[in-house]
């Protein structure tokens, strides 16, 4: 799988700063959705075309969130880059972002499969709806989990689902039963992509070297932070936000720093509980999923086992 | 943890309704974690199965406020107060004997409405897909659906037992009773969910604990419906619909992306916000009102402005709100609750000076 994503050709040169926008934003990326289609295309056999246009699309769609996410949110970085719209200016970060998202309809259409691009549109509007709602919750340091759980299941958790459920899409399988066991496999990955993505933020698991306590400092209480402070006053809860360290926030648990980690590893595996019986829940519906597929389509189930190691985790899945 | 602790069933499914009432052949309790196309023919919830062991522990008191939804009862305890304070002051206490059978009537039927309430949300999915502000006993597991289905059954038919001899006592009350029920149907036929998610079901329950219970306790006394009492229900049931408004208002998102249709959602969270601040000056325009015609001025003046002073932190989280998912949600309920348990509050010391006036005249 090795999907040409972008290519400057494929834009208008005579817009100035557009390619040199996305040459710098499409070059960091890991390209982790559009792996996730090839997963899901190749045992589905998909036509390698069709297999290109869906990573395409899927990671214009991601890219464009981004261009406006890092505006919404103020970011400064994005893969450890100047912020496009830093670098260049908000309204060109908003139209390149809008442009992808233009693109996507243009090359679907192109496709030909309406169903597809009516889904694409659904998702798009998720992740819209996401963006809109979580911007309303910045500052909201009371949040709770369940809360944020609706944010990052239109946010995160819709993007997933596309790439598990497009696939089958190109290929005319509509059956609203394998859809709904699709769309709930695609929203657990997204929740548990989301949640270990959090705990980043709290130097767990952090092998990438992601900036700690960037989204607390960002006014956004995450789901980690949500599911400690569920457990703290409300004077606790002020001391927390206003942790610039990890060691001042943990010195929220005990005086004693050993026993602030202790406390802090504690709540660390009280999250990780929670979450494995997301993965148990996942698991579950592969194997209801299995039983949806035939001959070599039942290699898809070999390929998505893996990926609650690989996103939750965050580790590579043992032979 | 075994492999077989989480199922999957689609609506066609027999198992599906079974499982849905806490039923399994093996035992363990199904409780459901999720659940997807509500009310649509694919509606598919997965559920985890729950040995004893597994399902939370929690003592009987707690158990029991909010299986029954103790906090609320003052909604059908302050119009019975009011009602008996009122005819005892008016020397109309016609039928002790009825209107002791009525109050017991009454707490066991609003105890076996509250736990069908429940039971409706849960099999219909209003109580699966919004997130709850309190424990609900049926998901938590700590009873099954068709228990607590057997129990409200068993409160409703003991209410109606005890309600016969009233009938009998007070025929005037099958009237009374016969348009309830009437309700009831009409808005279990019309609405899809349950009967408090839809605009009709907003209208039934502001009848239903405002002028028809009034009503119905006044008739039960043997006492004719007077202009008092029917403004005391419409003021009560206003302010009964208010705490609804500011509970749908709380699960704006979820009810909305569940298709579930009340005033909240056909609104949206802008306008919804302006009729939650309409309806609140609406119920304090008719306690002005209730208080110019049927109470003291001093008591007008006073007890106003207690409720306007109770309003002003409502407002203001009110305008503070700028989520309709986020923490200032919990905030507001609080609020509404307040200024709730205050208009009782009020109407509870009204009542008993009403009483202490009326002991003083005759001793």
């Amino acid at each position: 799988m090795d999907y040409k994503i972008y290519s400057a050709q494929d834009f208008p040169a005579y817009l100035p700063k557009l390619n040199l926008l996305y040459d710098e934003l499409f070059s960091g990326g890991k390209g982790f959705r559009s792996y996730l289609v090839g997963l899901v295309s190749e045992p589905l056999q998909v036509d390698p075309q069709v297999q290109n246009l869906l990573g395409q699309t899927i990671e214009f769609i991601h890219n464009a969130s981004l261009l406006h996410d890092d505006l919404v949110d103020r970011s400064h970085l994005r893969r450890g880059k100047k912020a496009a719209w830093l670098k260049y200016t908000p309204e060109y970060a908003v139209l390149a972002g809008d442009y992808l998202l233009a693109r996507v309809m243009v090359n679907l259409s192109n496709h030909g499969n309406i169903r597809l691009v009516q889904y694409t549109s659904e998702i798009i509007s998720d992740l819209l709806e996401g963006e809109w709602l979580q911007d309303s919750l910045v500052g909201d340091f009371f949040v709770k989990i369940e809360q944020l759980d609706r944010v990052h299941f239109l946010k995160t958790a819709s993007l997933f689902k596309w790439c598990l459920r497009a696939p089958f899409i190109a290929l005319n399988k509509y059956e609203a039963e394998l859809h709904q066991i699709l769309n709930e496999l695609g929203s657990i990955l997204g929740q548990l992509f989301q949640r270990s993505d959090d705990l980043l933020d709290f130097n767990i698991r952090n092998h990438e070297g992601k900036a700690i306590l960037g989204d607390l400092k960002s006014g956004y209480l995450n789901s980690f932070g949500a599911f400690m402070t569920s457990e703290m006053n409300k004077a606790e809860i002020n001391q927390f936000i206003k942790s610039q360290t990890l060691e001042v926030m943990k010195a929220i648990f005990s005086s004693d720093s050993a026993n602030a980690e202790t406390i802090f590893q504690k709540k660390v595996a009280a999250f990780d509980a929670i979450n494995s019986n997301l993965i148990e829940l996942y698991h579950h519906h592969l194997v209801t999923l299995e039983s949806m597929l035939v001959g070599p389509e039942k290699k898809l189930i070999k390929n998505l086992s893996p990926l609650t190691e690989i996103l939750y985790w965050r580790r590579k899945p043992q032979a | 943890m075994s492999a077989t602790r989480f199922q999957t069933i689609k609506k066609s499914d027999p198992l599906f309704i079974q499982y849905l009432w806490g039923e399994s052949q093996s035992g363990a309790r199904p409780v459901p974690i999720e659940t997807f196309n509500l009310g649509l023919p694919e509606e598919t919830v997965t559920f985890e199965f729950l040995t004893r062991d597994q399902i939370s522990k929690v003592n009987f008191l707690t158990f029991l406020s909010h299986f029954i939804k103790l906090n609320s009862f003052t909604l059908v305890l302050m119009p019975l107060f009011f009602v008996l304070t009122k005819n005892f002051v008016n020397d109309r206490y016609n039928d002790p004997f009825s209107i002791i059978l009525a109050a017991l009537s009454m707490i066991l039927l609003y105890a076996g409405l509250n736990i069908r309430n429940d039971v409706v949300d849960h099999l219909s999915g209003f109580d699966r897909v919004n997130i709850a502000f309190y424990p609900k006993p049926i998901l938590k597991g700590w009873i099954t659906a068709k228990t607590a289905s057997r129990i409200s059954w068993t409160l409703m038919t003991g209410s109606f037992l005890i309600s016969l001899p009233i009938f009998i006592l007070q025929n005037e009350l099958i009237r009374v009773v016969t348009g309830v029920i009437l309700l009831i149907i009409m808005s279990q036929l019309v609405s899809k969910n349950s009967y408090k998610n839809t605009l009709l079901g907003e209208m039934t329950l502001f009848l239903l604990l405002g002028p028809a219970l009034v009503a119905g306790y006044q008739v039960s006394m043997g006492a004719g419906i007077d202009t008092e009492v029917l403004s005391f229900g419409v003021l009560w049931g206003t302010a009964s619909v208010f705490l609804i408004h500011i509970n749908n208002f709380s699960h704006l998102v979820t009810s909305a992306q569940a298709r579930i249709k009340n005033s909240m959602t056909n609104m949206g969270f802008d306008n919804a916000k302006k009729f939650i601040i309409f309806w609140w000056f609406l119920l304090l325009g008719m306690w002005i009102g209730f208080h110019w015609f049927f109470m003291p001025l001093l008591n007008t003046l006073l007890s106003t402005l207690i409720l306007i002073g109770f309003s002003v932190p409502f407002l203001i989280q009110l305008k503070k709100i700028k989520s309709p998912l986020g923490s200032e949600l919990r905030h507001l309920r609080k609020e509404s609750v307040k200024i709730f348990v205050m208009i009782a509050f009020i109407f509870f010391v009204e009542n008993l000076l009403s009483i202490g006036t009326k002991l003083n005249w005759t001793y």
